[in-house]
């Protein structure tokens, strides 16, 4: 259960010890496939409590919704419309709904797990 | 299911640091006080003044060499050079002058014969001899200076100067004169000239304009080659 985080932990210091930067003009869909990436962790969490994890649902997602972020926004500053402000839209809110699962999942896993530890 | 759950993470976390790093400004903030400041400052108006004395020292020395190089030889020599290039035509020149025409004669222009477009190299060379005869000192046709080794000759049934092919009539011939009332003279004496007649039979036209004060001449574009000259050996007399 903790070695996601573990990994999480790992990847920050690597990169932040690697010191790389990325243009300032890149910058945008970097933030932006973050963000996906993200949306997809949480939701492979919410899912993983939910039980209806899935191995290469999880990892095609993360992909899939990282190229599609990046391309959204590519797309929009070719077009000369904020294009990446929608995939902000779309991962923010769905980044609080799944936060928001998560937190009742684990709610009520704990009270009634309490109860039961109690009974036990 | 871990395993790549980790690795993810792994690569957010990654991702997650980078964007960090590359949105993270650099903030290194001024912390020095007053006298800190004051003390840079003092240095940097140094530097300034220091900078301030060195130019003027440097305008000094360039109006020193500027007066010497004046009182000197060298600009003698120099002015020579410049009296000479003009003289050889390798200068621009303007001043008063005429300025002359060839065009081809409209009404002698017959249907489905050729219109003459081509100025014989003797009519061209009479013109300039009657021109240098009554005082001419510079002369210039279709842009082309004509100096002491001009050449005008018919090559392939073309009139070069020069190497220069005289194509498209109206040609215009430049003439520069040292005073306005030589100017004058020139106008008057080459509107009563042979020359317009010479040309007439060729079926072209010379338009000979008033004095005009300015007219500018170019220079001469080619080196000059200079096969069978050489310059006399110092010391040796003859």
């Amino acid at each position: 259960m903790w070695l996601p985080f573990v990994g999480l932990i790992i990847g920050i210091i690597l990169g932040l010890l690697t010191e790389i930067r990325i243009p300032e003009e890149y910058s945008n869909y970097l933030s932006i496939a973050v963000l996906a990436a993200l949306d997809t962790l949480f939701g492979g969490i919410r899912a993983y409590l939910q039980n209806i994890y899935d191995d290469k649902v999880f990892v095609s997602g993360f992909f899939f919704n990282i190229i599609l972020a990046a391309s959204l926004a590519f797309l929009g500053v070719h077009l000369g419309v904020d294009l990446y402000l929608a995939a902000v839209f779309a991962f923010g809110v769905r980044l609080f709904q799944n936060i928001a699962v998560i937190r009742r999942i684990i709610l009520t896993k704990w009270s009634p797990n309490k109860e039961k530890v109690e009974k036990n | 299911m871990n395993v790549s759950f980790t690795l993810i993470a792994a690569v957010v976390g990654f991702m997650i640091a980078i964007q960090f790093q590359t949105v993270k400004k650099p903030d290194e903030r001024d912390t020095r006080d007053v006298w800190q400041l004051r003390a840079a400052l003092l240095k940097e108006k140094e530097l300034q003044s220091n900078l301030l004395g060195e130019i003027r020292s440097n305008e000094e020395k360039i109006s020193a060499y500027e007066s010497e190089r004046k009182q000197s030889k060298e600009q003698v020599l120099r002015d020579t050079l410049q009296e000479l290039k003009m003289e050889a035509g390798l200068t621009e020149i303007s001043g008063p002058g005429i300025t002359l025409k060839i065009e081809p004669v409209i009404e002698d222009i017959k249907l489905g014969a050729p219109v003459t477009t081509v100025v014989s190299p003797e009519l061209l060379k009479r013109l300039l001899n009657e021109l240098n005869m009554y005082e001419a000192k510079y002369l210039a046709i279709d842009g082309q200076r004509i100096i002491n080794t001009t050449v005008i000759r018919d090559i392939n049934r073309e009139t070069k100067i020069d190497g220069h092919t005289l194509k498209n009539l109206p040609i215009e011939v430049k003439v520069g004169v040292d005073t306005i009332n030589t100017a004058e003279k020139l106008s008057n004496r080459m509107k009563v000239s042979k020359a317009r007649d010479e040309f007439f039979t060729e079926s072209l036209r010379l338009t000979v304009s008033e004095a005009n004060p300015v007219v500018t001449i170019p220079a001469y574009e080619n080196p000059i080659r200079i096969k069978y000259m050489e310059p006399i050996k110092e010391g040796g007399g003859s």
